[in-house]
């Protein structure tokens, strides 16, 4: 029975521990974006959409499982790999790293106001006030 | 070049002004190290420009660093940053090391004025930063110039060609070294008696183009200037070099497969003077990336030769530097990091060029930012 009820809620835990992450931007932003330009975008190699508006990334905080995915999964670099790149920046002037913000309600208040802004959140979270661009 | 000091001083007191709607960063980097030779042959010089030299007793002086760099908003469209920093090797002196303008109000430009460091080899502009490397430093024998910043202007231009990040970087500037501290430790390690000597690099002119891809990061530099230098003798008298002009060339960059990471850089430099001197320099390493730990292995080597060569010798100063090492991830923001060096002084003997020695090191240190 015991190790049923642990099957059981591994099963249900698991949904949660590969939860889906969307990459959200402004409705307004009609750009083709794909993944190479938003992995550029958020290392600070890319500063502008294609339509020319300059972008404004957004991390969500440190920690939080959409980072750690996005992370893993868009940028493909560990944590220390992109802060150490972020470093290089910050400190010869060429580059302000993006804003941590603290919520995924907080992303996406900031990125339906803001036209420039790409950031990205747990899928479930959604809400019509942003587009999603992509999803892994 | 004071003037651009004190307007800058001036700004920043503007900005922190209560009726500014001004916007104030703080962020800082830091490094301590303690190092030390494992043989009694010769000391190992990690940092040239400050003579920051590791002997067989352990030290956490020549290395160790720390940096505040306050940004502050003074328009919409330009910035002031301000590095602070304080390093072992000044007895943990503080001084105003960074200071600049940047104003970005023209689409796709970026100009920057004030103090900053030359952007010579591909680290030179964040040598001091330990966190933004895989090495404790960057290859010492490479980064040897008794001139490291200068007070100038800088221009870049971004563009985009596919896929292919470009940035061009003009820039202009002059380095009056007064009382220069490698200068003055090498005439004393050569027997001189110069109370002090000033070297000086004016008409830096050259620029910067930068290509990033996905993977990659690849960096070109030409610049050239014109040197000088005069030494005050011990008996009041002053000795002027012979002027001459000096050309920077370089490549570099670094390459980022999935596990692997290899970085690069090429370097020419070539004196314009009776011996037509040239220095040939190079390194290259690779990083295997594991989850929190980074295992390293780093070559660099610097020649020195002469197409008019008075001593019938192909061999001057010349040495290399193999190193092994490993980094490990602390956390986003600290990494720890051991390191032996090994360095052997290739210069002629019968002249004198080998008056570095050979040495080996083993350094460790935490590096981090915030």
């Amino acid at each position: 029975m015991v190790i049923l009820g642990m099957i059981l809620t591994s099963l249900l835990i698991m949904p949660s521990a590969f939860a889906e992450v969307a990459v959200i931007v402004n409705p307004a932003n009609v750009s083709d974006i794909n993944e190479k330009m938003i992995k550029k975008i958020f290392l600070g190699k890319q500063k502008k959409f294609p339509n020319g508006q300059v972008v404004i990334p957004l991390n969500s905080q440190e920690g939080t499982a959409s980072r750690d995915s996005f992370n893993k999964n868009i940028i493909g670099r560990s944590a220390t790999q992109i802060s150490s790149h972020w470093a290089r920046l910050v400190f010869t002037g060429k580059g302000t790293q993006p804003q941590d913000l603290a919520s995924d309600a907080e992303i996406i208040k900031t990125v339906s106001s803001n036209q420039g802004a790409i950031s990205y959140v747990d899928a479930a979270s959604v809400t019509g006030n942003v587009k999603v661009i992509a999803k892994f | 070049m004071k003037y651009i000091k004190l307007i800058c001083l001036a700004l920043l007191g503007m900005s922190l002004l209560p009726t500014a709607s001004a916007e104030i960063r703080f962020n800082g980097f830091g490094s301590v190290v303690m190092g030390q030779t494992l043989t009694h042959q010769a000391p190992f010089t990690a940092d040239f420009y400050d003579v920051g030299q590791y002997s067989d007793k352990p030290s956490f002086k020549p290395e160790t660093v720390f940096a505040l760099q306050a940004t502050a908003d003074v328009s919409a469209d330009m910035k002031f940053t301000g590095q602070y920093l304080t390093k072992g090797t000044d007895e943990f002196e503080t001084e105003l090391d960074w200071y600049y303008l940047t104003y970005s109000g023209v689409e796709d430009w970026t100009f920057m004025a004030g103090r900053r460091n030359i952007p010579m080899y591909y680290y030179s502009e964040f040598s001091e930063v330990g966190f933004a490397y895989p090495w404790i430093r960057p290859p010492a024998n490479l980064y040897w110039w008794q001139i490291t910043q200068f007070n100038g202007v800088h221009a870049s231009y971004e563009f985009e060609i596919g896929d292919l990040g470009n940035t061009i970087t003009a820039f202009y500037g002059n380095e009056y070294s007064i009382n220069n501290k490698e200068m003055l430790f090498y005439d004393r390690l050569f027997g001189g008696t110069a109370t002090s000597i000033d070297e000086v690099w004016t008409d830096i002119i050259g620029f910067n183009y930068a290509l990033v891809g996905e993977i990659f990061d690849l960096r070109f530099v030409y610049f050239q200037n014109d040197r000088n230098r005069t030494t005050y003798n011990a008996d009041g008298t002053t000795t002027e070099m012979v002027p001459f002009d000096q050309t920077f060339m370089g490549f570099g960059g670094n390459i980022n497969l999935d596990m692997i990471t290899i970085l690069f850089d090429m370097n020419l430099v070539i004196y314009d003077n009776d011996v037509e001197l040239e220095y040939p320099t190079w390194l290259v390493s690779v990083v295997y990336n594991m989850d929190k730990y980074q295992p390293f292995v780093v070559y660099s080597q610097a020649d020195e030769t002469h197409d008019n060569d008075p001593l019938g010798t192909n061999r001057w100063e010349q040495h290399f530097t193999a190193g092994v090492g490993v980094r490990y991830n602390l956390s986003s923001s600290a990494a720890l990091k051991v390191q032996y060096d090994y360095f052997e002084d290739q210069g002629d003997v019968d002249n004198g060029y080998n008056y570095h020695g050979d040495s080996e090191t083993i350094a460790v240190a935490l590096d981090f930012i915030f």
